[in-house]
């Protein structure tokens, strides 16, 4: 409030009621946002830890023949590779946001001498890489909710400790001043009419 | 013939399993310097892994068909999976149906060379002792190759964050 000039008027005073009346009713709906915002970044938190122990899983069920992909007589590499990740638009707890769809592979078919570990190799390689791809659209998913969530304690601040203190003292002021100017101009008016009743007798 | 049995005689023995006592470098450079050029250039040929030019040869035959009843067996493997049925093997043993990636090529690695040793029997100081001397040298090799470690490695660095996106 300090700085600001306060208009002591009663449209101003008006003003300020309807500013204070707008952020009462503002204020629950920016903290309702941010619980949502905060259990949707949890869940999706939780979602990549799933993911993750799958991975892990995943990769604990391969360690007895992880050794095999070392074959000197085939490059896996050549194999598989990712062309794109497929996403699509949705709307998490009001944030657009890019959500995973799949996964466009570009995968080597195996010859008739190609090993048989490959179609394995392959198949897990191919699990992998999906689930990492959706961990990364969960983390971007994050980032922008967290980004949001920032925006939303802004003002929720904002409201909290400046507009609705600010309005009150500016209501309170605005108030005390019309009050006081009110008693001035009763009291000036007496003072005026006993002057002119005592011009009247002399 | 006295070049084959010298050759043949300086050569380490093999053992299935074992790490591989002699590359493949200096088994050839060896063969090179004790073989015949047409000898050497019919060594060349051979591979434990892709079908020979058999050109009526009767090792060569052999070696081929070796090659041909594993990948008939492969390619039955592959089409059972696709079938989800139980593949019906003719010539590789039925554990390789179970066993996990890396032990079914130890097993098929196994039964060539069990079949080399068939093809070897009655073969002693001839091209072809030395030629499954030289498969079997491969099998060894690519058998050394399977290591944890590494492959775990080539695992992780397949299995990155992708990089493209589409909406």
């Amino acid at each position: 409030m300090a700085g600001v000039k306060i208009k002591y008027t009663k449209t101003e005073r008006a003003r300020q009621k309807k500013i204070l009346k707008v952020s009462m009713r503002m204020l629950p709906l920016f903290e309702a946002m941010e619980k949502s915002l905060m259990s949707t970044i949890n869940t999706i938190a939780e979602r990549i830890e799933e993911i993750r122990q799958v991975i892990e899983q995943n990769n604990q069920a391969a360690r007895p023949w992880v050794a095999v992909m070392s074959d000197s007589k085939v490059d896996i590499k050549s194999f598989i590779s990712v062309n794109k990740v497929i996403t699509k638009h949705v709307d998490v707890a009001g944030v657009r946001v890019n959500q995973y769809d799949s996964v466009d592979f570009n995968v080597e078919p195996v010859q008739y001498d190609t090993p048989l570990w490959v179609d394995e190799a392959i198949d897990l390689m191919k699990e992998q890489l999906q689930l990492m791809a959706e961990i990364d659209c969960l983390q971007e998913q994050i980032l922008l909710l967290e980004e949001e969530l920032l925006d939303v304690r802004a003002r929720i601040k904002l409201f909290e400790n400046r507009r609705i203190p600010n309005a009150k003292t500016a209501i309170r002021k605005i108030g005390q001043k019309l009050q006081d100017d009110e008693r001035l101009t009763i009291a000036t008016a007496k003072v005026v009419k006993t002057s002119q009743k005592e011009g009247v007798m002399v | 013939m006295s070049n084959l049995v010298y050759l043949m005689s300086s050569l380490p023995s093999l053992s299935f399993g074992q790490v591989p006592p002699i590359t493949m470098d200096e088994f050839t450079h060896d063969a090179k310097n004790q073989l015949s050029a047409r000898h050497f250039k019919k060594l060349e040929a051979v591979d434990a892994y892709q079908m020979p030019d058999a050109g009526g040869k009767h090792a060569l035959q052999r070696f081929s068909r070796l090659i041909n009843k594993m990948q008939e067996d492969i390619s039955e493997i592959r089409t059972a999976r696709v079938h989800k049925r139980t593949p019906g093997l003719a010539h590789l043993p039925r554990t390789v149906i179970t066993a996990n990636p890396l032990e079914r090529e130890k097993l098929i690695m196994r039964w060539q060379w069990e079949e080399l040793d068939t093809i070897q029997a009655g073969e002693m100081f001839t091209l072809t002792d030395v030629m499954v001397y030289k498969l079997r040298l491969q099998i060894l090799n690519r058998m050394n190759s399977f290591d944890a470690e590494k492959g775990s490695q080539v695992l992780a660095s397949v299995v990155n964050p992708p990089k493209k996106k589409e909406e």
